[in-house]
């Protein structure tokens, strides 16, 4: 019976290898695509009325003090702590009195008991990063009909629980910086495969499919080897990455990485099979993943989104929406050191290109 | 069969004959495996290239070391899914204290003892508290988990000190991983075949009743099986955590599952009483080299637990037949 399962898989091996010869099964989904401009235009916005909530009387805050208090998942981890930093920089600049206050564990009924505490004592403002989209809901409704300004930012809650939503990355944003890194890594006509975790993992999913979408446009020359699953299990990312760096020899240029999983175990496989130089290394994945390989010169970068930013973004729009220099129907915000941003999906402001953390900036991250 | 026709049987065996007796599903298994080898060689040749052989070889060694404790325990009749989490665990305890400047040594025997002293206690409500083995370990799977990700925060170790990455090593330009997988599977298999300690560990299983007859302590032997599972998950650990520069305080996504599924596809009956781990291990690396052979001829990586999947009910069919044979 054995026999019979292994020969019926060798024989379906055989034929499905003949038919899959022609074509590179990417692993994105079927979703259409939205590939940004390959000079790096920004993407133009689908105009949609504007979805987010109103504070009820609210005072004129134009020009006054704001008490502020944000509220992430939870405090105590690198990540939180990189999007504090940045609401301190940008409350310095803004006349906010700005602090911190999270669960110690992500957990959504302490951080909407937090939240009520802080409506009952009176707050100008609130910046949430939400445990739950829905759950958190009815407490930001609150703290709206108290009058008090609520921004989202890193993790939405349904839109009319609030007014504004910091949007770190939008898919098409990632795919073009994860395949304009590999360009620029490998070449314009370089050859790379991809470790993903599944292939219906829906962010990732949609990742492969805006990069691939943006490599047709941008790189035609870039040849898309193959994209492997492992999982979120590193040690199988490390042993895909190795089956890959075998089957490919000379002819692999590049490993793209989907998850910060994916990524770190990738670099490894290409540091310990002595690759380091020959084969690149670019993916998803946080800078305390991503380090060794990097300090060590194996890797270059890796691509995610820069949380002192995206707390400095969250603060502007908070002041903005305060001072009402950023009302419904707005197509942008200006956000101090970073410009100004653009409002997408009715009601959210897009934080800009992903980061790329490289040798000369990871030593100012830790999560 | 009658018990003549069965001695029968036996005086007919060569001497080689005898050497594989009671081999059946392992010698099936390796029979695949090199089905496997010579079929994706001729699609690939690179797929047999001294890398990819490592890489194969290597990919599943903590599986399969794992799976010769796990192995151990179903033999007794009773069953760990709490493996996987207590891995991870043992993983973020041997990288705290790798990063903490104690000497390496301490950092790869802390998780072999934790390992014993965990199982030590699911042993005991296993065999004297006699609360089913799958329900202690469900619970232990829970607190293992729980416990891990409120300790670490999701936080990785990194910085670990080179000399702690032990399956990094390539002794004669092998991975260190494949000396412990054969070692450990050749030294378990000769004394779980051979020692009286081994043996009795079929008897709890296959017939508990002439096994206490017999005079074999049931309720001490599950413990000591269990508290050697540990030793060997934390072997396994070993190998886990050490495998690449930063140790996650994430698990494999259904790793128990993974070590059951090689013991039972090894030929170890779930039902208790019989299987080897040369069996395990040659499961473990089975499914390594299906894994790679999918990625070298092109296929989707889906077919890999279909194919799984029907090597379990194949084997388990097979084992309830052998049993019905044998009645």
């Amino acid at each position: 019976m054995m026999k019979l399962a292994i020969a019926t898989l060798t024989s379906l091996a055989l034929t499905t290898s003949l038919v899959q010869a022609q074509q590179v099964y990417t692993g994105g989904d079927d979703l259409p695509t939205n590939p940004l401009a390959c000079d790096g235009t920004p993407g133009t916005a689908t105009p949609m009325d504007y979805d987010g909530g109103t504070p009820t009387n609210a005072p004129d805050r134009a020009g006054q003090t704001l008490t502020v208090v944000d509220v992430p998942k939870l405090v105590g981890i690198g990540y939180f702590a990189a999007t504090t930093q940045g609401i301190m920089e940008a409350a310095a600049e803004l006349n906010m009195n700005a602090t911190t206050d999270g669960p110690t564990r992500a957990n959504i009924d302490d951080q909407i008991t937090l939240i009520d505490n802080y409506i009952t004592s009176g707050v100008d403002g609130i910046l949430f990063a939400a445990n739950d989209p829905v759950a958190i809901a009815p407490v930001l409704r609150r703290a709206l009909e108290a009058g008090i300004n609520v921004v989202g930012y890193d993790a939405n809650s349904e839109p009319d629980a609030r007014q504004w939503f910091v949007n770190q990355a939008e898919f098409n944003g990632i795919g073009k910086a994860m395949i304009d890194q590999l360009a620029a890594e490998i070449g314009e006509d370089g050859a790379f495969a991809i470790v993903t975790s599944t292939f219906t993992t829906p962010n990732q999913a949609r990742w492969i499919s805006e990069m691939a979408a943006y490599q047709a446009e941008c790189y035609p020359n870039m040849r898309w080897l193959e994209t492997v699953e492992a999982q979120e299990d590193n040690i199988l990312s490390f042993n895909q990455a190795n089956t890959l760096i075998n089957k490919y020899g000379d002819e692999l240029d590049g490993i793209a990485g989907m998850t910060s999983v994916a990524t770190p175990a990738a670099a490894d496989a290409v540091t310990q099979a002595g690759q380091c130089g020959n084969i690149a290394v670019v993916g998803l994945a946080t800078p305390n993943a991503m380090r060794p390989y990097i300090e060590a010169d194996c890797v270059k970068s890796a691509v995610l989104w820069n949380p002192i930013d995206l707390g400095y973004a969250a603060a502007y729009v908070l002041r903005a929406a305060a001072d009402g220099t950023l009302n419904p129907g707005d197509t942008s915000v200006e956000a101090g050191r970073l410009g100004e941003l653009q409002v997408i999906n009715g009601s959210e402001v897009l934080l800009g290109a992903p980061f790329v953390f490289t040798a000369d900036n990871i030593a100012d991250f830790d999560f | 069969m009658t018990a003549e026709a069965q001695t029968l049987g036996r005086r007919e065996q060569s001497w080689f004959g005898r050497l594989f007796a009671g081999y059946g599903q392992e010698i099936i298994i390796l029979g695949a495996i090199l089905l496997l080898f010579v079929v994706v060689w001729s699609i690939n040749p690179r797929f047999i290239s001294p890398n990819n052989l490592n890489t194969i070889f290597s990919g599943n060694a903590y599986i399969a070391v794992a799976a010769i404790g796990m192995s151990m325990v179903i033999i007794t009749g009773n069953i760990d899914v709490s493996v996987g989490a207590l891995i991870g665990v043992l993983a973020t305890i041997a990288g705290t204290i790798a990063v903490s400047g104690y000497p390496v040594w301490v950092a790869w025997t802390a998780p072999i003892l934790i390992g014993i002293a965990v199982n030590f206690l699911v042993g005991v409500l296993v065999a004297y508290a006699r609360i089913p083995s799958i329900v202690v370990t469900l619970g232990m799977l829970s607190i293992l988990r729980g416990g891990l990700i409120s300790v670490t925060g999701g936080a990785w170790i990194s910085n670990l000190p080179p000399e702690f990455l032990l399956a990094q090593q390539r002794p004669l330009g092998i991975p260190a991983p494949i000396y412990f997988m054969v070692g450990l599977t050749i030294l378990a298999a000769f004394w779980m075949r051979y020692s009286a300690f081994g043996r009795s560990i079929y008897a709890v299983g296959g017939n508990p009743e002439a096994a206490r007859a017999a005079g074999i302590p049931i309720e001490r032997r599950i413990v000591q099986v269990f508290m050697i599972h540990g030793a060997f998950a934390g072997l396994a650990t070993i190998l886990f955590a050490t495998q690449l520069q930063v140790i996650q305080s994430t698990v494999p996504p259904n790793l128990e599952l993974t070590v059951i599924t090689a013991s039972v596809i090894g030929g170890v009956s779930i039902l208790g009483g019989s299987g080897t781990v040369i069996g395990s291990t040659l499961a473990a690396i089975l499914f390594a080299a299906i894994g790679s052979a999918l990625i070298f001829v092109g296929i989707s990586a889906y077919w890999l637990r279909a194919v799984i999947g029907l090597l379990i009910l194949a084997t388990v069919l097979a084992d309830m037949a052998r049993r019905r044979q044998a009645k």
